[in-house]
């Protein structure tokens, strides 16, 4: 029996650094639920999700960091929230298809507790910062008892909510590679209301030189079980210049690459529909 | 049942207690210290009528020689979380302030005042976490224009449907503080 109010009894991890972590995932793994702003993990336990031990973060000292290097790129430590990042001008300037994910996740108060990471790793098909950083490219650090790893942001959603994480290991940070001259990225979703979830989210980067664009990514959520690169759309924008022929033929070919379902936010139909659309839009925006 | 020993400071005050570590903070604060000017909404961060303000501390740590450590906290502002999507087994420490804490040797908070005088306030629901959104949207923003305060009142619902005075009320505030700040 689930309520609304009360969650089932679990016990309580709060490890004081990342070795300690590592250790208490090697022994529980999947019987433990990882907790950085607990907006997910709080409200999916209220629903009747049970885990036997919670592992918080919350006391492990510096994992809050948002940081910015010209040469190396964003990195984004487990427990820095979407405000912090929000918050973070070089973001806002560098990554605006992540700022945009991270300033318009849920209301003001949610953002000040749920992180980036947790974003990424709850994998949803229509979460809105995986979406962002999968069309930036990048990559999620994992530490396990063997070590760190680093898995490309390409690798990293296998299916429905399932990632690349094995049990025994924790995600650390993302990293956002540094920003070349001529690349621009842009994220936008539609929503029933504002605070909804995306019922359909799409972000790209582009890599122009003058007015051709040399290299493409085209991602978009909510479409498929997991959040999706649509290659022949980036194969259509590749070498060319972003004219209304290319955005009328992106717009065609969208939404054959997907497959989304019906679901309580939308039906496929509606999906399909608008599907080229959005994307269409996200690519103007980016070249703005 | 596991439990957690844990201090909080609720506005000023100090308590030392053994939590379930399954409580959320809102029922830590309404159900074992019947602290009841925080409100039960939805349970799902969606309402805000659980806000609570969290002060934003971190303890920095510099080395003053290779044996002793220097450590102080560097007080941040004060930010709006939702209690009921916080553990509070994961709190040990904060310090917090809910509505009844906003008032300063006996005087309201001029948000509070605000809220008074413009009628912001229908059946009251609503009101506790409004008024400690305000406070926090003018601590990180003393100058915030009428679209920033809707915006940033978005996560807490009124149904009443009283956001005009509302806006209007955190409008007034703001622009009280910064004449009382001159």
């Amino acid at each position: 029996m689930s309520s609304s109010r009360i969650m089932p009894e679990f016990e309580l991890l709060m490890p004081q650094s990342i070795s300690e972590a590592v250790e208490m995932l090697a022994k529980h793994k999947a019987q433990a639920a990882v907790m950085s702003g607990g907006t997910d993990v709080i409200v999916s336990m209220t629903k009747g999700f049970v885990a036997p031990y919670v592992i918080s973060l919350a006391e492990i000292p510096d994992l809050d960091y948002v940081t910015y290097d010209k040469k190396a790129g964003l990195r984004i430590g487990a427990m820095a929230t979407l405000q912090q990042v929000a918050d973070t001008p070089e973001v806002k300037e560098n990554y605006p298809a992540l700022w945009k994910s991270a300033a318009i996740n849920g209301t003001p108060q949610t953002r000040n507790m749920a992180t980036v990471v947790g974003n990424v790793l709850r994998a949803s098909p229509s979460g809105d910062c995986g979406c962002a950083i999968m069309a930036t490219g990048g990559s999620v650090v994992l530490e396990g008892p063997k070590g760190k790893r680093e898995v490309s942001i390409d690798d990293f959603f296998i299916d429905y909510r399932v990632t690349a994480r094995k049990p025994e290991e924790f995600a650390v940070e993302v990293n956002l590679p540094p920003m070349e001259n001529g690349t621009c990225t842009a994220f936008a979703r539609m929503t029933r209301t504002t605070l909804d979830l995306s019922k359909v989210n799409a972000a790209v980067r582009l890599d122009m030189s003058g007015k051709t664009c040399k290299e493409a990514r085209v991602v978009m959520g909510a479409v498929a079980p997991t959040t999706l690169r649509l290659k022949k759309t980036e194969a259509l924008l590749k070498g060319s210049a972003i004219t209304e022929e290319v955005l009328a033929k992106v717009a065609a070919t969208v939404p054959t690459e997907i497959s989304p379902i019906d679901d309580v936010r939308s039906s496929a139909e509606y999906r399909r529909q608008v599907s080229g659309v959005l994307v269409k839009r996200v690519i103007e925006e980016a070249c703005k | 049942m596991k439990k957690r020993a844990i201090t909080l400071y609720i506005n000023g005050e100090e308590f030392n207690l053994n939590v379930p570590v399954h409580y959320t903070l809102l029922q830590v604060i309404r159900d074992q210290l019947n602290l009841m000017d925080v409100k039960y909404g939805c349970g799902r961060g969606e309402c805000g009528a659980c806000t609570v303000l969290v002060d934003d501390d971190k303890i920095v740590c510099h080395d003053t020689d290779k044996t002793t450590k220097y450590c102080e906290a560097k007080r941040g502002g004060r930010k709006a979380i939702l209690a009921c999507m916080t553990l509070a087994a994961t709190m040990d420490g904060k310090r917090l302030t809910t509505v009844a804490g906003l008032d300063q040797d006996g005087k309201l908070h001029p948000v509070q005042e605000a809220f008074v005088e413009e009628s912001a306030i229908q059946c009251g629901f609503c009101t506790p976490g409004m008024v400690l959104k305000g406070v926090a949207i003018l601590e990180k923003n003393p100058k915030p224009t009428e679209q920033e305060i809707r915006k940033e009142l978005e996560g807490n619902i009124c149904r009443c449907t009283g956001y005009v005075k509302i806006v209007k009320a955190v409008e007034v505030a703001r622009d009280r503080m910064a004449t009382a700040k001159k």
